[in-house]
């Protein structure tokens, strides 16, 4: 069966069919397609997928949470790096990358062996206390549990 | 918004190499000509950019406006070249066209003004993307862009966890757009995760366009641009993206018989991601096989870009193993080989991810499958099926065992990255597919119709039917 398609101007002419079977499979596949746009669309502006993944990492506080040491330590510094968190934990592996991201250039290093040291702890803790566990005197606390830390006896 | 205009002086110069250098006018129907330039000079304007300001940060740290003054160069020379060897280009006669195309365009606008609107409520709740934007792509990106001697913190080994080995084109961009731009927005990544979808769709369409007929790559362009494993990855900002454009670009002008131009875009796949590394292999292992004739000159389109990867991976990068070096070195690898419960863990959840492709009752397998029932096979199918379609079997075959080989947790490593892969790799299977299929212009049959002169065209009456349907492929010129 052929659809064709009428050159209405042109009283004998040529005209192209098309089988039915190809007009219901490219009409198919273009509401498909829009249908799948759409579904997209709505899973994307769904509350529920708005809520739980709004900024799930907290990268964007990170930049506020940070500005303070930002301010303080240059650029080219390399940071050792000292938390609270379990060590190999999720969410010790999620702030270490959120702070070096916020952080960069600046490289942070896990390990409190060099001069300068990011206290980057998720509760409020005895920080100067802790530091000193590790041989740091705590330089500045920065709020938010950001502490910048220096080796003692430098 | 300096951002924007840092990403359209790249697409620019891109389009320009293209227009002037890849062969791409004179394709029938006209658009396809200016999708494919379109397309494949966004992938390329973004990869010479990324590069040149790569190496500029490398040989003159100091000097951060030489990779301007060198793309003003670049620029100053292409638009001397195009104005000197300006003609009109002959475009291939096109034989028939399809009665529904311009439907076809407006629905591909409408797939991809919807797609972009659900990105944009991604983008809002996540400026900075997924985990892997922020924790490896823009990262590196932060370091390039502060310039001096810092940039070669982007591959340090202090990096841990973040693969500092990994190639730097995605990073390198961003970081010349926060850099030209002077501030260190999220509007850069975005936008360039985002010009690279359209790359993608671009060169598609217009690559099957120009191979079969307009209303075949229309639909090619309706089928990739509402998959939602690909949707998904574009707000991610994460290089699958990218790679998927690389991947499919090549392939199309493999097809379209462009070797050069497709060398160049898998070179540039290689220094995206490694996993271009393995296209990069087999795309020549095939050129070799089945396009021996052109593989000289694929393989010269790839040499710029290759020696980049080699020098920074054999010298600046040398300290950072690869996932595959992690995995195929040590005594584990033989133990991973022979375990059985490896393979079905990869297969088990190889194969929900093909069934979660699917949003809502949508799966973007039916519109290809739709097609193959209505439009049929073509005669000469293997031509290009054969090809296409080996090297999306080669690549999935050499995903399938890293994931055997991973030394990392095997569960969290299939998990964590099979959707960006299926992402990187669906496009391919798609051109695979359409390459074979008859666009619906070859399934027409010309009929004569007679009308009477004082009623024309209302009571005509069919009394001629058959006429060949044309068949013949217009893309080649």
């Amino acid at each position: 069966m052929l659809y064709c398609r009428l050159p209405m101007r042109i009283p004998a002419a040529r005209r192209v069919c098309f089988p039915v079977s190809v007009r219901v499979g490219v009409m198919a596949t273009a509401a498909l397609s829009l249908f799948g746009a759409l579904q997209f669309y709505n899973s994307e502006t769904a509350a529920e997928r708005q809520s739980q993944n709004r900024d799930p990492y907290m990268i964007g506080p990170q930049y506020e949470r940070f500005s303070g040491l930002r301010q303080t330590v240059p650029e080219n510094a390399i940071l050792g790096y000292l938390t609270d968190a379990e060590p190999g934990s999720v969410l010790a592996t999620t702030i270490f990358d959120a702070a070096q991201y916020a952080l960069a250039p600046r490289l942070l290093q896990a390990g409190t062996t060099g001069e300068w040291v990011l206290g980057n702890f998720t509760k409020p803790l005895d920080f100067e206390g802790l530091g000193a566990k590790y041989g740091l005197h705590l330089e500045r606390y920065f709020g938010s549990g950001v502490v910048l830390y220096r080796k003692q006896g430098r | 918004m300096l951002e924007l205009l840092c990403i359209l002086s790249a697409t620019a110069i891109g389009a320009m190499l293209a227009y002037r250098f890849a062969g791409l006018r004179g394709f029938a129907p006209r658009w396809a000509s200016a999708l494919l330039i379109f397309g494949t000079g966004t992938a390329i304007g973004i990869g010479i950019a990324s590069i040149i300001f790569f190496v500029c940060r490398i040989l003159a740290p100091g000097f951060s406006v030489l990779p301007i003054l060198v793309e003003i160069a670049l620029a100053w020379w292409l638009g001397l070249e195009i104005y000197r060897t300006r003609d009109r280009a002959q475009v291939a006669a096109q034989t028939r066209t399809f009665a529904w195309s311009g439907a076809l365009a407006l629905a591909l606008v409408l797939v991809l003004g919807i797609g972009t609107l659900g990105m944009s409520s991604f983008w809002e709740a996540n400026p900075q993307g997924n985990w892997d934007a922020w924790a490896i792509w823009n990262l590196r990106a932060r370091f390039l862009a502060s310039g001096g001697n810092l940039a070669s913190r982007a591959w340090s080994p202090v990096l841990t966890g973040t693969h500092p080995e990994y190639p730097l084109l995605v990073s390198g961009f961003i970081a010349r757009c926060w850099s030209y731009s002077g501030s260190m927005s999220a509007l850069a990544p975005m936008a360039t995760s985002y010009a690279f979808f359209l790359a993608l769709v671009a060169m598609g369409t217009g690559g099957l366009a120009a191979l079969e007929g307009g209303s075949l790559g229309l639909l090619f362009g309706l089928a990739v641009g509402s998959c939602p494993v690909v949707l998904y990855e574009v707000p991610t900002q994460y290089s699958d993206i990218p790679l998927a454009c690389y991947f499919a670009g090549a392939l199309i002008l493999m097809l379209l018989e462009r070797p050069i131009a497709a060398g160049l875009l898998a070179s540039l796949a290689a220094w995206t991601k490694d996993e271009g590394q393995l296209f990069v292999a087999a795309f020549l292992v095939l050129m070799a096989i089945t396009r021996r004739r052109q593989f000289p000159r694929a393989l010269a389109g790839m040499i710029p870009v290759g020696i980049l990867l080699l020098v920074f991976k054999l010298f600046v990068a040398r300290s950072n193993s690869s996932l595959l070096a992690q995995s195929t070195m040590g005594a584990g690898l033989w133990p991973r080989l022979t375990d059985l419960s490896r393979y079905l863990t990869v297969v088990r959840i190889a194969t929900r991810q093909l069934w979660d492709m699917r949003s809502g009752w949508y799966h973007p397998i039916l519109p290809p499958l739709i097609l193959a029932f209505a439009l049929k096979f073509k005669t000469n199918w293997r031509r290009d099926v054969l090809p296409a379609g080996t090297l999306t079997v080669v690549m999935l075959a050499g995903y399938f065992w890293v994931y055997i080989i991973t030394p990392n947790n095997l569960y969290w490593q299939v998990q964590g990255s099979i959707a960006r892969l299926t992402a990187q790799l669906w496009p391919l299977g798609l051109i695979a597919i359409f390459a074979g299929l008859r666009a619906p212009e070859q399934t027409g049959q010309e009929v004569v119709i007679e009308v009477p002169q004082t009623k024309a065209g209302r009571s005509g009456k069919r009394n001629q039917p058959g006429g060949k349907a044309a068949s013949q492929p217009r893309g080649r010129k």
